[in-house]
């Protein structure tokens, strides 16, 4: 039987994808940063994780104004890194898991999540940089990916408590594969970022931290966060962290962190990191 | 974090009201993503290298081969973003314009904050912009 056996979060910046794909990562900029992935690398390279569920949106990449998907699931075989308008990244396909991928979309429509299914797409930092930041440069990603985007550009953008929702969902439609399979959930984007307007900029280090905090053990409080907190207390950006709720609500209960990483600045956003597990 | 659940908001009048109470922020709400669609589409463009290349060698003329207002096109060959948000244009369709014009994320979202680059970086390298103040402005918190 599958079984979710970890749930990553973490901030996507396509930054930290140019700093990888330009061998930047040790420079004094970048260092803090990409040191407090260092655990999770090693940690994921132990796991060895077949495959992960990668919650992320997409940023007018693979979909423009013409369709938007509040929840669309990838059942593909295979995904080409986005030309985001300078050239996609150099970084290996990314290749799903079709039966595992299609198994989760028919149990979440009939669980009464009515998602949209992809069989092609590009994928854009978004995506890649996470597996950039937890598996560094291999000629091959070692793990199987099915993605998951959520729209968090065009309002209104899913609740936090629809998300934890369909967290919870995936969980029941993974435990129902009958193959034997070792399945992660990341969550991804945020922290605090603001990218537009008069107000950008806008970092809430404390907020962040609370949020972190609201992650681990068995309270629930961060599903009913409304949007405007997100938007008054994060930035406009910051609401991307409703889909780090889609991973917590696929661990079930309650959780063990494992690891924790928080740093302020990467271009504009506050790089956040979690690993979580399910402690029950 | 003592709010209510959000989906107790059955109100989308409501739901809507409060993002136009949050000082220097342009929520990408329905109507401003309808008043910018041909906008965001005409940005969309640049993602192929041919439209890149036309675009390059006439702006004016690759702008009028799209529906969009005379106002939405002034703002653009100007890359003045904070007009072109309040016309409806999205960031991460604008960064399409930016990224051909060789310019970094931060270095764009400068350009709105009324800084110059220098200082913004300096301010991003110090922790950021500080929320208090400017969470909502009929609150003045």
């Amino acid at each position: 039987m599958a079984r979710i056996t970890a749930g990553v979060a973490t901030s996507h910046v396509p930054l930290l994808g140019v700093a990888v794909d330009q061998g930047k990562t040790g420079d004094a900029y970048f260092k803090p940063i990409f040191d407090g992935y260092e655990w999770t690398k090693s940690w994921e390279a132990a796991q060895k994780p077949d495959v992960i569920v990668l919650v992320y949106n997409d940023h007018a990449s693979a979909f423009d104004m013409k369709i938007i998907p509040t929840f669309a699931i990838g059942c593909g075989e295979r995904y080409k890194p986005a030309d985001e308008g300078w050239g996609p990244r150099p970084v290996p396909d990314v290749i799903g898991h079709p039966d595992l991928a299609w198994h989760i979309a028919q149990s979440l429509i009939l669980d009464d999540f009515d998602m949209t299914i992809i069989n092609e797409m590009d994928v854009d930092h978004g995506l890649t940089v996470p597996l950039s930041m937890m598996f560094g440069q291999p000629a091959a990603w070692p793990v199987k990916i099915i993605p998951l985007a959520v729209n968090v550009v065009t309002y209104p953008v899913p609740s936090g408590n629809r998300c934890w929702l369909l967290g919870e969902a995936i969980r029941r439609a993974v435990q129902s594969f009958p193959d034997d399979l070792n399945v992660q959930v990341w969550g991804t984007g945020g922290m605090s970022h603001q990218l537009q307007g008069p107000r950008a900029g806008l970092i809430n280090a404390e907020w962040d931290n609370r949020f972190l905090d609201g992650m681990i053990g068995e309270s629930d409080a961060l599903r009913r966060i409304p949007h405007i907190e997100y938007l008054r207390e994060t930035g406009s950006e910051g609401i991307e962290m409703v889909m780090w709720l889609i991973m917590r609500g696929a661990l079930g209960r309650k959780t063990r962190c494992l690891h924790r990483h928080y740093h302020v600045p990467c271009s504009n956003t506050a790089i956040g990191h979690l690993v979580l597990e399910p402690a029950e | 974090m003592n709010a209510p659940p959000a989906g107790e908001h059955s109100d989308i009048h409501e739901y809507l009201e409060e993002f136009e109470d949050i000082p220097g922020t342009r929520v990408y709400t329905a109507a401003r993503a309808r008043k910018g669609y041909h906008l965001n589409q005409f940005a969309m463009s640049l993602m192929k290298p041919e439209n890149r290349r036309r675009w390059k060698e006439n702006e004016r003329a690759y702008l009028d081969e799209w529906p969009m207002t005379e106002e939405q096109k002034q703002a653009v060959l100007a890359r003045d973003y904070n007009r072109l948000l309040d016309l409806g244009g999205n960031i991460y369709f604008l960064a399409k314009v930016f990224s051909t014009d060789g310019l970094s994320f931060l270095q764009a979202v400068s350009t709105m904050t009324g800084m110059s680059v220098e200082q913004y970086q300096a301010m991003m390298n110090a922790g950021g912009r500080s929320p208090e103040g400017v969470r909502s402005i009929k609150e003045k918190r």
